[in-house]
């Protein structure tokens, strides 16, 4: 026969743990957490600087910035398998747009321009939300236009994960 | 359960054909278009519930069309080359349009209406010629995507002020024309403040919601009011949505992804091939199948002028023969907004079968014949630059 076993005096319930850990995410900031000086492309590089960076390393995405630092777009593997299988592509896609991204000569012609940003200030609660409600894996991170670092799920997972202690 | 077994006929239908109109190279529309066709012929009744659904899918189509494809800071990039040899094009299909509609005792609004019907281009159907040909970075080929830009905003224009125009039946006086510009200056400008003042603010909010799919449902909010308040101050409501879509795609957070891909399934998995199909369905085949001098004066003289316009126009700019032969074939093909114009059209009561059929029937053959043409053109372009390298 199964006993109820007594609640552990010393330990917290889960409503608690989760409480406390909303208290202490609350305290954490994206600046304490993100990545700085991630590697970046600058707005005038060429198509063939951008795949060489793709091909050095192996993150998603790249922001692009401009030589002063200030935040222009990101540039992530999916614009890249898309210029490189441009014929591939389904028909749909074939727009004008694509067309003209699949011409341009500079990194600043294929990023996407203005994706959301988030500050540095933002707590550790709040961009787990968004991430996850919007299903968004990474942000860059802006500070009065120009780019602070970027952060992404598995940063926010593991700053999550030895909070919980 | 009748709306259910119509919808579900149509959509599979739409999509099956779609697939098969792909599969042997050939525009995904031309399919959905003839779908409806069929179903016309066979089982399906049009009724107002699916015109309804349709009418949906035309402001879909064209919100789509703002909110994924055009930015407003590409505008500004393009080349004043690029608007010359635009304007030519655009205006040699006018002109012919219109010609061609009082030649044959149409009235005023009715001739205006064939005639922007005549006006858009569909850049889309020749990328792919242009892709496989290795075209698309040449003179005329890039010249062709800038022109496209262009296009989409003269066409949406140029449908604007017809649709005014169609509400008074004839030519308007100085002092309605007055109201038109300043209905549609007042649209634009109600617009472009919600765009840069208001909307920023709400889909701040809007992001903090607990609601599901709460930016989702504030695009397509936005969607249906820009074509709603377009439609209430008496210009269409594809206009305003697709104003509504330009606006929107400066707001990131609208344009995130996972939002991005939502708000394409739901037009072009849903309610654009239904748009289409409809079209299809509208067609009258009994004015079809007479083939009248009209009918086969509308297909040649559409893609013609269209074809004479950018080639005239490439020419003004410098290019050689052989470019302007390209550019000009890369013009010719119609597709959505031209389906959209004459549907309009219809639904106000201003075009008959008539010109309803015929354009339909243009829409099909330019999409076969513009790749063909345009293969041609490339073909011919290549034997000369190799003979006079050679």
């Amino acid at each position: 026969m199964f006993s109820e076993r007594e609640p552990d005096k010393g330990r917290l319930s889960k409503e608690e743990v989760y409480s406390d850990l909303d208290e202490k995410c609350s305290r954490i900031f994206v600046k304490d957490i993100m990545k700085t000086r991630p590697v970046t492309i600058k707005g005038d590089d060429s198509v063939e600087r951008v795949l060489e960076v793709f091909n050095e390393n192996q993150f998603h995405t790249y922001p692009v910035v401009e030589k002063n630092g200030n935040f222009l777009g990101i540039i992530d593997q999916n614009i890249i398998l898309q210029l490189l299988l441009t014929h591939r592509a389904p028909r749909l896609d074939h727009t004008h747009l694509m067309a003209v991204k699949s011409l341009s000569e500079s990194a600043r012609g294929i990023m996407i321009p203005h994706p959301v940003t988030i500050p540095p200030e933002m707590d550790l609660c709040e961009v787990a939300e968004i991430m996850i409600k919007h299903k968004v894996e990474r942000f860059c991170v802006v500070d009065n236009d120009k780019l602070a670092g970027i952060i992404c799920k598995p940063d926010v997972i593991k700053a999550i994960y030895s909070l919980r202690g | 359960m009748e709306f259910l077994f119509q919808i579900l006929i149509i959509l599979l239908s739409a999509r099956l054909l779609s697939e098969v109109s792909e599969r042997v190279g050939m525009p995904g529309i031309l399919g959905e278009v003839l779908a409806g066709l069929l179903l016309g012929l066979v089982i399906v009744q049009e009724t107002e519930t699916i015109a309804s659904v349709a009418e949906l899918g035309a402001i879909f189509l064209l919100f789509t069309a703002g909110y994924k494809e055009v930015h407003i800071e590409d505008l500004k990039a393009s080349s004043k080359k690029a608007i010359v040899a635009t304007l030519f094009q655009i205006a040699a299909a006018f002109i012919a349009g219109f010609a061609l509609g009082r030649f044959f005792g149409f009235g005023f609004v009715e001739s205006l209406f064939l005639a922007v019907a005549f006006s858009p281009t569909s850049i889309g159907v020749v990328v792919k010629t242009l892709l496989d040909m290795g075209y698309l970075s040449s003179k005329p080929g890039s010249m062709m995507l800038t022109s496209a830009i262009f296009d989409d905003i003269i066409g949406i224009f140029l449908l604007s002020v017809v649709v005014t125009m169609g509400k008074y039946s004839e030519f308007p006086s100085i002092l309605q024309f007055l109201m038109l510009a300043g209905k549609l200056v007042f649209f634009i400008a109600v617009m472009v403040i919600l765009g840069y003042k208001v909307f920023p603010y709400l889909f701040g909010y809007v992001q903090k919601m607990h609601a599901k799919e709460s930016i989702f449902a504030a695009v397509v909010l936005v969607a249906l009011f820009s074509a709603y308040f377009a439609d209430i101050l008496g210009l269409d409501a594809v206009i305003g949505a697709f104003i509504g879509g330009v606006l929107l795609s400066n707001i990131p957070i609208a344009k995130i992804e996972d939002v991005q891909s939502k708000v394409s399934g739901l037009a072009y998995g849903i309610l654009v091939p239904i748009f289409f199909a409809h079209i299809g369905m509208s067609v009258d085949v009994g004015a079809l199948s007479t083939l009248g001098s009209f009918t086969i004066l509308v297909v040649v003289l559409a893609l013609l002028s269209k074809f004479v316009g950018g080639f005239v126009g490439a020419k003004a700019i410098g290019f050689d023969s052989h470019e302007s032969f390209i550019f000009g074939s890369g013009v010719m093909p119609r597709a959505g907004v031209e389906l959209v114009v004459i549907s309009i059209g219809r639904e106000m009561g201003i075009i008959g079968d008539e010109i309803f059929s015929a354009v339909v029937l243009m829409v099909a053959v330019s999409l076969f014949v513009s790749p063909i043409v345009l293969k041609f053109a490339i073909q011919k372009d290549k034997e000369h630059k190799n003979s006079a390298s050679g």
